[in-house]
């Protein structure tokens, strides 16, 4: 089976006699708990059963002058799309994690403004291979061991320890960072456009502050037909403006072939970005009123600016994953939260409709970090899932 | 006994990271840790299992700390969740500069913080 939290979606899990086979340590916490602290059905702190939650929720989103639909990164596709669906009915902002996460790279991605590739083609054929701002030791804890760093490629028989060269860029010396020994270089940034600044002087002959580390990653690039850089959150937040880290990229291309692939999210970010993107054109923070994609439509800018009188919010717990200053707005606004937990931010909801695990009590579709489509098989196929309750709001509203 | 460390409060920088030796994949509870460089804590008087306080531009958490030789040489990592989002902001969202002190009593609880969105 394939396990759905985070980006990596691998499918080798098999659940052999309760033992948990071949997950990491994340996948071995969610198949094992995933029966712990499951969300009720809710309204304003009173038990109700889960038709009356639903109707709760059909009242709300009836009586509000301001809707935005939240979240969504854990649920399938098919539920992606009611919500669209939803948003588009109700006038309304739509918006995931990924405004303040990875949604630029992938934004870049499926313009096609820098070149991407697949994680199978990775391990075949990368040889310089970047993690820069990423730890995958936490973050996406099998992605160098299945797709990265440790396989034997069809290209590069000899794995990781004569045939790839590793960079790691890190504002610590990070666990993935004390892998960098042989073929490998760890670079310790303050600020990561002095890296890019780095490459761009050592490729016009000039010296500056990396220039060293740099010299030496372009002489290894040149070995190969195919490296690769993963981006993660480190790099997207080292950064105020990310054109300097694509305009590296493609300027890198120049000197040998470097693909780009975001690195590390929820289990189906991409999914929903890719979703948004073939429906309106952007991949998050959009408004079904004003048909525009503005930074001022990002979920934490509409709470910050009080621009939302209520918030349906999908599989996503914005209490946990926002500045307290933003998520404290929550309590300004009307809140329905839709998820199999009791998150935090359902301890506080006006209505708290359970749902199913997506990938383990309903089946869809979720997209992998680098853009390949999986089709999750449950386990136990739950009636009450995203699909059917957003179905549902659609339905009744 | 007091501690003469209790009264030395010194900045260090912080890096909000995931970290899977505390992570709670239920969403049940969260642990108050505060991960610091052993060499940072050692010269700043703080010891293994010490509840400190950060305190960021008005706001106070208190963590527990663990040591951990991948924290940045010259602070500690906060693992991504409630505790971190309560000290960060989004200009300051993965990175920024606190002050820290031994503290006194427990680590701040998630019913802390939860109160202060039903107050």
């Amino acid at each position: 089976m394939i396990c759905p939290v985070c980006s990596c979606l691998c499918d080798d899990i098999e659940i052999v006699d309760g033992k948990i086979m071949n997950a990491c340590k994340r996948g071995c916490e969610f198949f094992s708990k995933y029966e712990e602290n499951r969300s009720k059905p809710l309204v304003e702190g009173r038990e109700v059963n889960i038709d009356e939650a639903i109707d709760a929720a059909v009242n709300l989103l009836k009586q509000s002058k301001s809707v935005a639909i939240y979240g969504l990164d854990t649920t399938v596709v098919e539920a992606q799309k009611k919500a669209i669906e939803l948003a588009e009915k109700l006038e309304a902002y739509i918006d995931d994690n990924s405004s303040f996460c990875l949604g630029e790279f992938v934004e870049a991605v499926l313009k096609e403004e820098v070149p991407t590739t697949t994680l199978e083609e990775v391990r075949d054929n990368a040889y310089v291979m970047f993690y820069w701002g990423s730890n995958p030791h936490y973050s996406i804890p099998r992605h160098m061991s299945r797709y990265t760093y440790y396989p034997r490629g069809r290209k590069r028989p000899r794995g990781y320890e004569e045939d790839r060269f590793l960079v790691v860029v890190d504002v610590r010396r990070s666990e993935t960072a004390t892998l960098a020994k042989k073929n490998a270089r760890f670079i310790l940034v303050e600020d990561d456009l002095e890296l890019i600044d780095s490459f761009f002087k050592v490729l016009e002959g000039k010296a500056y502050k990396y220039s060293s580390d740099a010299a030496i990653i372009l002489r290894e690039m040149k070995k190969s037909d195919f490296n690769v850089v993963f981006g993660g959150l480190g790099l997207k937040y080292g950064l105020k403006d990310l054109k300097p880290f694509f305009d590296l990229v493609n300027k890198l291309n120049e000197v040998a072939p470097l693909y780009f692939i975001p690195a590390g999210f929820h289990g189906n970010m991409r999914g929903f970005n890719e979703t948004l993107f073939e429906n309106v054109g952007v991949v998050n923070r959009f408004s079904f009123k004003e048909q525009n994609s503005k930074e001022e439509f990002a979920f934490t800018e509409l709470l910050k600016r009080e621009k939302i009188d209520t918030a349906l919010i999908v599989g996503t717990d914005p209490v946990s994953s926002l500045p307290f200053e933003v998520s404290l707005k929550l309590r300004k606004i009307k809140t329905i939260v839709v998820d199999p937990r009791n998150s935090l931010t359902a301890r506080i909801a006006n209505v708290v409709i359970p749902s199913a695990f997506s990938g383990l009590e309903t089946s869809g579709t979720m997209v992998r970090s680098d853009g390949v489509r999986f089709k999750l098989e449950a386990i136990e196929e739950r009636e009450i899932n995203d699909v059917s309750i957003l179905d549902r709001l659609v339905g009744e509203l | 006994m007091m501690r003469f460390t209790k009264f030395l409060k010194v900045e260090a920088s912080f890096v909000i990271a995931r970290h899977t030796l505390i992570s709670d994949e239920t969403k049940a509870n969260v642990e108050p840790v505060v991960f610091l460089n052993p060499e940072f804590a050692k010269k700043s008087g703080i010891k293994e299992n010490d509840v400190v306080e950060i305190e960021r531009e008005g706001k106070t958490v208190k963590l527990r700390v663990k040591y951990l030789e991948e924290a940045p040489e010259d602070g500690g990592l906060i693992p991504n969740g409630v505790f971190a989002n309560y000290i960060s902001d989004l200009n300051k969202f993965k990175k920024f500069k606190a002050q820290i002190q031994v503290a006194e009593g427990d680590p701040t609880s998630l019913e802390e913080i939860l109160a202060k969105f039903k107050s």
